[in-house]
């Protein structure tokens, strides 16, 4: 069953992506970072709804089980797009827009390509198999977008600090739930896994609430520089 | 098409393949993963619904390769997180 710090990690996830969006929304940033409030208000909306199941149907039944899982793939498509939306901050100055936009659908059509080749021979439930499966499909290319992201603004030597620490928080965040599935692989039988899950889910609101309260827009990070001999 | 539009191409196909790679290697032999989107708490394993004993997991019976149809046993939904519990 669950125990008040269940509760209160739900409800601090909640207040922590309220205050990000609220921040966002003072801060006139709406346009700047729209996927990522986006994903934050889905995700503020979503917690509700999953709060009011659970109320009315119990944390066992089928109702809140399917809600959960179906909504779970619903924010990370929406998260897919929230790291799009950083890849478009980072490359806005390169004009290769219309080549990121055609990635994306073509990345996003494939994936649902791929999930539903996974989950063709299903004949029963396919499309509660085929959610699950586009959702951990998109989790992995997520994971491996950000990565590929991190190592182009190194290249770049991006120095803005709010999208080094967005890009940095998602990383930790989808590289610590890869951790947690392998370790989960090796003890699979450890009830810990879900309170890991669970409280691991305080990462995101938590570092992205701060870097919107805390960062300002304009601040820059020093980046490494080329010691040049004395010729 | 240009040369823009085929690397275009390559690069999605290379992520891709990249990522269901990684999800082969991180989730080998075991069940769905638990994602957590949002603070709500993961639903329990549909199957420990009840009293009864929990069945064995159903990816980690004996080394013989996974069934394509592994699924669509029995018309009870099987949880993405059966390994959990």
């Amino acid at each position: 069953m669950l125990g008040p710090a269940d509760y209160l990690v739900w409800a601090i996830v909640a207040l922590l992506e309220v205050c990000a969006v609220v921040s966002v929304i003072r801060q006139r940033s709406l346009k700047k970072y729209f996927t990522l409030v986006l994903y934050l208000c889905i995700a503020v909306l979503v917690d509700s709804a999953r709060y009011a199941i659970l109320a009315t149907s119990g944390y066992r039944s089928q109702h809140y089980f399917y809600f959960y899982y179906y909504s779970d793939a619903v924010l990370t498509i929406v998260l897919f797009f929230a790291l799009i939306g950083l890849y478009s901050r980072v490359f806005a100055d390169m004009g290769i827009g219309k080549y990121l936009r055609a990635g994306t659908v073509l990345l996003l059509a494939a994936t649902a390509g791929i999930s539903y080749y996974m989950v063709n021979s299903s004949s029963d439930k396919f499309v509660t198999h085929f959610v699950d499966e586009i959702s951990q499909n998109l989790y992995f290319v997520g994971v491996l977008l950000t990565y590929l992201l991190w190592a182009a603004m190194m290249k770049t030597r991006e120095n803005r600090t709010r999208v080094v620490q967005l890009v940095l928080s998602l990383g930790i965040y989808f590289s610590a739930y890869a951790g947690s599935y392998a370790l989960h692989n090796m003890y699979p039988h450890l009830e810990i896994w879900r309170y890991v899950a669970h409280f691991m889910s305080l990462w995101l609101p938590l570092s992205w609430a701060y870097t919107f309260v805390k960062v300002p827009e304009e601040s820059r990070m020093a980046t490494a520089s080329v010691l040049v001999p004395n010729q | 098409m240009s040369n823009k539009w085929l690397v275009v191409v390559v690069l999605v196909l290379l992520v891709l393949t990249g990522a269901m790679g990684l999800r082969n290697v991180v989730t080998a032999h075991a069940g769905a993963i638990n994602v957590a989107n949002g603070g709500a708490p993961i639903p329990p394993d549909v199957w420990s619904n009840g009293g009864a004993p929990i069945p064995p997991d159903a990816w980690s019976n004996g080394g013989a390769p996974i069934p394509p149809d592994a699924w669509s046993n029995g018309g009870a939904p099987i949880p993405p997180d059966a390994r959990v519990n």
